[in-house]
């Protein structure tokens, strides 16, 4: 029986209606605590290592305010007191939980100005990123000037937060570094180049394993033969061989190629190339950069800059205009190509044994080497594969120079030391996302007069002085300043526009403010909430915004680490020929994206019947066929047939970031739920808790082995919460695949909760965590509001979170209202 | 002096006297203490001319799977014990090489938790440690202040599992970024710069400068709207700034300096299986030419079972739940990684160093932040320690539990001492290690 939702609204409006300055009745907390809960926590046991007969109220520090946080939690969950205990009155509840929220109210606003506030914070990677780029106009999706940064602190999975990440010799020396790429980068990017024009034709030599075969064809095509995710790598990645060098200057190129799709239909078992025969093959481009290591490998960068499909039949010109920098050269790729061409050749040449050397063996094993192989089967074979017969590239295209602000800033007149002044201004007003000050300018002219005086160009040490502007703080960390606290002195203070512009650009676009947001911030309207919400669905609607929807998923739901783990190649082949682990983030991110622009319900995320897959995605989640194949790698809003998937639980990327790659736990799994869904996070185990030691010889089941859990009562006091999550999870693979079985042991996912309630497998699961969606609202709120203001979300700021969460039922639990009820608090808006 | 290395003769101050360069080389210690160990960074000049007295070297070898329990560790203690599977290539070195069990430090987190290896601290608990995750050659690197090029060294792997090396961590809990290659690493410690390419460089140390110089101004002007607590954050940036200044200081005194010349050609790098043997090689040559003191060095991700022609990842054969042909696999990528580590020992044994050899004045430590793989856990760690003119030869069984356990980190406290550092507490230390003589 789930005993707290009437329960929990009640609290809550008690809440919202009660003025904090009531005195909390300690003593009905005492006799609540004393009654319920001291026989297990108290001077006799401490179950969970918790002890409440000894707490002291009222709440002396912060650890008191997260004990009784603690328990509200426990007793909304209807975990505790547990089943067999003796169990309080709904009224009794109501009249405790009443007291404990005013109790966390009074606790915080006496405790408040000892902490929680947001600590001074850098940039992190991903925002240096986003800022430089956007402060220079300069084209970031194959530059990365931060390559060499030490990765950023994060706690949580949060990588914002202000106290934790940090600044050290060797980051400012690699900020210093940085400095110089962007803004030389960006001073090239001023010149203006001829365009070029290049044509290739014939002459294609390839990797060195390919040589042989190709040399047999003449070299008279770039062939791709392969995915771009493999093992071995062997013709996956087509270059041009005369082109190695790249293109001389950053800039958008118009690249023709004359393509042909070779075979997509074959003689072969289709097992051997592991793709779909009926999808148009499908011709990708990605830059390479020949000093990064060979072009015939996956390099750090290669972002997808175009694709097409190709239809069967003779070669056909396809137009690509892509953008590529200095040095960058195009490679075409394959992506919905054979799993491993070189794992494919042995199999195929077992289908031409007319054309084997007479010497070869004919029968059983084939005898001969993997050159052999290779060479009948590229010739004489038949394998699925795409040809590119000429290439012409041309560019820089004049006309597609991006206005850059680096060039309407820096005309050659200023070079002046007044006109210089007056650059350096400017651009200081937006590196510093504030007005810059007379001091602030003076040193950047210094640096530049002692670049001057060195004999360098004026140009050179204006350049020098954008690259201390890099370097400062100013630029580095997020503006704190706050307006004088009126009043009693015990309101929070508040920021100025300029700081909120920055606070509000840096949650949702991780990016500095636009000019909009600048000109709110300085004439000051931009702190009323009414405008502040309508700048909010401004930047949502922007497609900037989706930094805020990877950056907040990947911190919320770890996503950052998917992949960290990397899943086992050979059982889990399709994980990486498929696609799957970028698919399974833009399945998490356009569901998300959805709920916020339709302002849905958040308890979607729990459980829903609908989802945004492609068609990779629904094979690999056993959902059949999605129709046309030409759009096979589309996404699209799906409605699901039963319940195993809707909502974050049957996502692939939630189910493989909480396995390891090679096997589940649903210990592991069952922390997650209770950590990121409910928000009520198991104590740590404790010390001397041996571990399990996997043994998949015998028949013991993972059930089996954790089933020990119940025989000690102290391991049993916290998994009996996080044991039944995980089994009923445990029907997805480590890479979110439906199974039925481990090998020949099926798999039960039934569970019961502490609450008593029970379910026979994930759908039941899911239809018990809707009737938690306020644990999961808050859980969220306290998410987006350690994301939104760079710092962890503590027991005192609970009264906030308690507001946000009191007020979504009149907004219909709405996503996007979610956010603006954010963006508005106190805590946003506030130090 | 040359006698003391044979073979490869040029020690640096040969090399300066051969070049015209005196041994006036302005003596730098005052400049010493901080130094942000790291890769890029330079060290400083060498205070006085190498004598009779070696100088203690510290090697930190670590892969990132442990090793199969059953196959590592000997059923005997004492002298003469065993040798099992795994260990079974060290028996040429069995009297110089100790072998330990029931250490570890007392940490969880299977995967995450091997990152505490060197500093018997997790990254997730830096924050409440004195000194953070600092990891036992940075410690020493920090003392370096002065006398090598390269104030440590950290190599390893850079992809796979855990998404690259988390062997080594300085003090602000920064990891240090691993050289990754032989060929990469011989360039860092052998290839000189050209005449242009140094005054373009001490051109950009200049600009750094001036720089440093105009940013310290904003910071100041900055610090006055502070709260206390953002004092306290932005004093990272200050620290940051004289660290880099510092730095700039100790580069512009090398930049003039030649690189030793290593008698060898510049490697090609062919996969980090078969280049397992290379890059302990020029960990031995970058010792000898005292190009560094201190080198960690991570079998991590690119390690891959492919290279042994096994069908299979590293990392699920280590998860073997007890199959035989998974431990059969397992083990067969362990015992390469110890003949290869016991080359390496044969190798510093081979070479002079002053009075006795690079052995004598090296201690090598081998093995994992992960107990049992299959288990993912983090207690009895598999430990092999060499070297350092510490007493060697037996298996040392230490209790894993109760009052005679003791941290792993009372063995780096020993070798911090052994290397010279006044210190009585390192991480999680509760002592030297006992029976370490």
């Amino acid at each position: 029986m789930l005993r707290s939702p009437l329960l929990l609204a009640a609290g809550l409006l008690a809440l919202a209606a009660t003025p904090v300055s009531a005195a909390p009745n300690n003593a009905v907390v005492k006799n609540f605590l004393s009654t319920y809960c001291v026989e297990c926590h108290g001077p006799e046991k401490q179950k969970g290592d918790r002890r409440f007969d000894e707490l002291l109220l009222p709440a002396a520090n912060e650890d008191t305010l997260i004990d009784l946080k603690d328990m509200m939690d426990q007793l909304h969950l209807g975990d505790m007191p547990p089943e067999k205990a003796k169990q309080p009155s709904l009224a009794e509840q109501k009249v405790f939980l009443d007291q404990v929220i005013l109790e966390l109210a009074r606790g915080r606003e006496n405790l408040a100005g000892t902490g929680g506030n947001t600590v001074l914070r850098r940039l992190n990677r991903r925002e240096y990123l986003n800022t430089v780029g956007d402060l220079f106009g300069l084209n970031m999706a194959a530059f990365d000037p931060t390559t060499n940064f030490p990765r950023d602190q994060s706690e949580e999975h949060m990588d914002n937060l202000g106290d934790v990440l940090q600044t050290s010799g060797y980051l400012l020396d690699q900020y210093l570094e940085a400095a110089d790429l962007v803004v030389e980068k960006a001073f090239a990017a001023q010149k203006k180049p001829e365009e070029q024009s290049w044509h290739f034709r014939g002459n294609f030599k390839p990797q060195q394993e390919m040589s042989r075969p190709h040399t047999r064809l003449k070299n008279a095509f770039i062939g791709i033969y392969e995915c771009m995710d493999t093992p071995n790598h062997e013709g996956g990645f087509g270059f041009i061989s005369d082109f190695q060098q790249g293109v001389p200057v950053d800039g958008f190129y118009e690249i023709r190629v004359l393509a042909q799709a070779m075979n997509r239909v074959h003689p072969y078992d289709p097992k051997i190339f592991g793709t779909d025969s009926r999808e148009p093959l499908r011709l990708g481009l990605v830059p390479g950069d020949a000093k990064a290591g060979p072009l015939y490998h996956p390099q750090p960068l290669q972002p997808m800059l175009a694709e097409v499909a190709l239809a069967d039949g003779d070669p056909v010109w396809h137009t690509l205009r892509v953008w590529l920098d200095a040095g960058h050269t195009p490679r075409f790729v394959f992506p919905n190509g054979s799993k491993s061409a070189r794992n494919s050749w042995v199999k195929i040449v077992e289908y031409h044994k007319d054309k084997w050397p007479a010497d070869a063996k004919r029968e059983g094993k084939n005898g001969l080497g993997i050159v052999e192989n290779r060479i009948i089967s590229v010739v004489e074979g038949k394998v699925p594969h795409i040809r590119i017969h000429e290439v012409k590239i041309r560019g820089p295209l004049a006309e597609s120079k991006p206005p850059s602000p680096v060039q309407a800033v820096y005309g050659e007149t200023a070079l002046a030391p007044e006109a210089m002044r007056q650059v350096l201004h400017s651009f200081a007003d937006r590196a510093y996302r504030r007005p810059a000050t007379k001091d602030e300018v003076d040193r950047l002219m210094r640096v530049a007069g002692q670049r001057i005086t060195a004999g360098r160009s004026p140009q050179e040490g204006l350049k020098d002085a954008l690259k201390a502007a890099l370097s400062s703080p100013s630029f580095l960390y997020l503006s704190q300043d706050t307006v004088a606290p009126q009043g009693d002195g015990k309101t929070r203070p508040r920021l100025t526009g300029h700081a909120l512009a920055s606070r509000l650009s840096y949650f949702l676009w991780s990016a500095p403010p636009d000019a909009e947001l600048l000109r709110l911030a300085a004439s000051g309207e931009l702190t009323k909430p009414e405008v502040l919400t309508a700048q909010t669905r401004r930047l949502l609607a922007s497609p900037r915004s989706d930094a805020f929807v990877s950056g907040f998923l990947d911190s919320w739901l770890h996503l950052r680490s998917l992949g960290s783990t990397p899943p086992d190649r050979r059982d889990f082949e399709r994980y990486y020929s498929k696609g799957l682990e970028p698919a399974f983030k833009t399945e998490t991110r356009l569901f998300f994206r959805d709920l916020i622009e339709r302002d849905a319900p958040i308890r979607n995320f729990l459980d829903c019947d609908y989802g945004f897959i492609d068609q990779p995605l629904a094979s690999h989640y056993g959902l059949g066929d999605l129709g046309d194949p030409a759009r096979a790698h589309e996404f699209r809003k799906v409605s699901f047939p039963d319940s195993r998937r809707g909502g974050l639980l049957g996502m692939g990327a939630v189910l493989t970031v909480t396995a390891n790659g090679i096997e589940t736990s649903p210990v592991v799994r069952g922390v997650f739920v209770l950590e990121n869904i409910l928000g009520t996070p198991p104590p740590p185990p404790p010390d001397d808790v041996p571990a399990i030691d996997p043994d998949v010889r015998g028949a013991k089941s993972i059930r089996e082995l954790v089933s020990k859990h119940r025989e000690s009562p102290n391991c049993y006091s916290c998994h009996q919460k996080i044991d039944p999550l995980g089994f009923a999870l445990e029907n997805f693979d480590p890479i979110g695949g439906w199974r039925t079985s481990y090998g020949k042991t099926p798999i039960d996912s039934a569970g019961e909760l502490p609450s008593g309630e029970k379910f026979s497998d994930i759908a039941g699961l899911k239809k018990i965590l809707v009737k938690r969606q306020d644990l999961f609202a808050h859980m969220l709120t306290d998410r987006l509001l350690t994301y939104a203001c760079g710092r962890r979300i503590g027991a005192l700021d609970q009264v906030v979170v308690e507001k946000i969460v009191a007020d979504l039922p009149g907004r219909q639990h709405g996503m996007r209202s979610l956010i603006e009820a954010v963006v508005t608090s106190e805590l946003f808006v506030g130090l | 002096m040359n006698s003391e290395l044979p073979t490869f003769a040029p020690s640096r101050r040969h090399f300066l006297r051969a070049t015209g360069i005196t041994l006036a080389l302005p003596l730098l210690e005052s400049l010493g203490g901080r130094v942000f160990a790291q890769n890029s960074a330079v060290g400083a000049l060498p205070g006085k001319a190498a004598g009779t007295s070696r100088p203690k070297r510290m090697v930190c070898v670590g892969n990132m799977l442990g090793f199969h329990p059953p196959t590592f560790f000997p059923t005997q203690t004492g002298r003469n014990y065993e040798l099992p599977t795994v260990l079974e290539s060290i028996k040429p070195l069995q009297p110089e090489v100790s072998v330990f069990s029931g250490l570890d430090h007392g940490v969880k987190g299977g995967h995450f938790a091997i990152s505490s290896f060197l500093s018997g601290v997790r990254t997730a608990d830096a924050k409440g440690m004195p000194e953070g995750n600092l990891t036992l050659d940075q410690r020493a690197a920090e003392t370096m202040g002065g006398a090598t090029r390269f104030p440590s060294l950290a190599l390893g792997s850079e992809s796979g599992l855990h998404g690259g090396c988390l062997m080594s961590w300085t003090r602000s809990g920064t990891r240090v970024p691993p050289i990754s290659t032989p060929r990469e690493l011989f360039r860092k410690l052998f290839v000189s710069d050209g005449a242009a390419q140094i005054a373009s460089s001490t051109d950009r140390l200049n600009l750094k400068g001036s720089i440093l110089d105009a940013v310290q101004g904003d910071a100041k002007s900055l610090e006055r709207h502070l709260g206390r607590r953002d004092k306290e954050k932005l004093e990272e940036y200050f620290t940051s700034v004289r660290d880099v200044e510092k730095q700039i200081e100790l580069r512009r005194q090398w930049a003039h300096v030649p690189k030793p010349d290593p008698k060898m050609k510049e490697p090609n790098n062919k996969g980090f299986v078969s280049d397992l043997p290379l890059m302990y090689d020029l960990i031995a040559l970058a010792l000898q030419t005292d190009s560094t003191r201190i080198a960690t060095f991570e079998i991590g991700g690119d390690f891959e079972a492919n290279a042994f022609g096994l069908n299979g990842g590293y990392h699920a054969f280590s998860h073997h739940g007890q199959r035989p042909d998974a431990i059969a696999a397992l083990v067969k990528m362990e015992r390469y990684q110890v003949e290869q580590f016991a080359r390496f020992l044969t190798k510093l044994r081979s070479t002079e160093d002053g009075p006795g050899s690079l052995l004598d004045h090296s201690m090598v430590l081998f093995g994992s932040g992960m107990g049992n793989a299959n288990s993912h856990t983090n207690g009895n760690l598999p430990i092999i320690f060499a070297g350092g003119g510490f007493k060697h030869g037996e298996h040392k069984a230490y209790p894993e539990k109760g009052l005679g356990r003791q941290p792993l980190c009372n063995l780096y406290l020993s070798m911090l001492q052994r290397f010279g550092l006044e210190v009585n507490k390192f991480g999680t230390s509760t002592g030297t290690l006992s029976g370490l003589t």
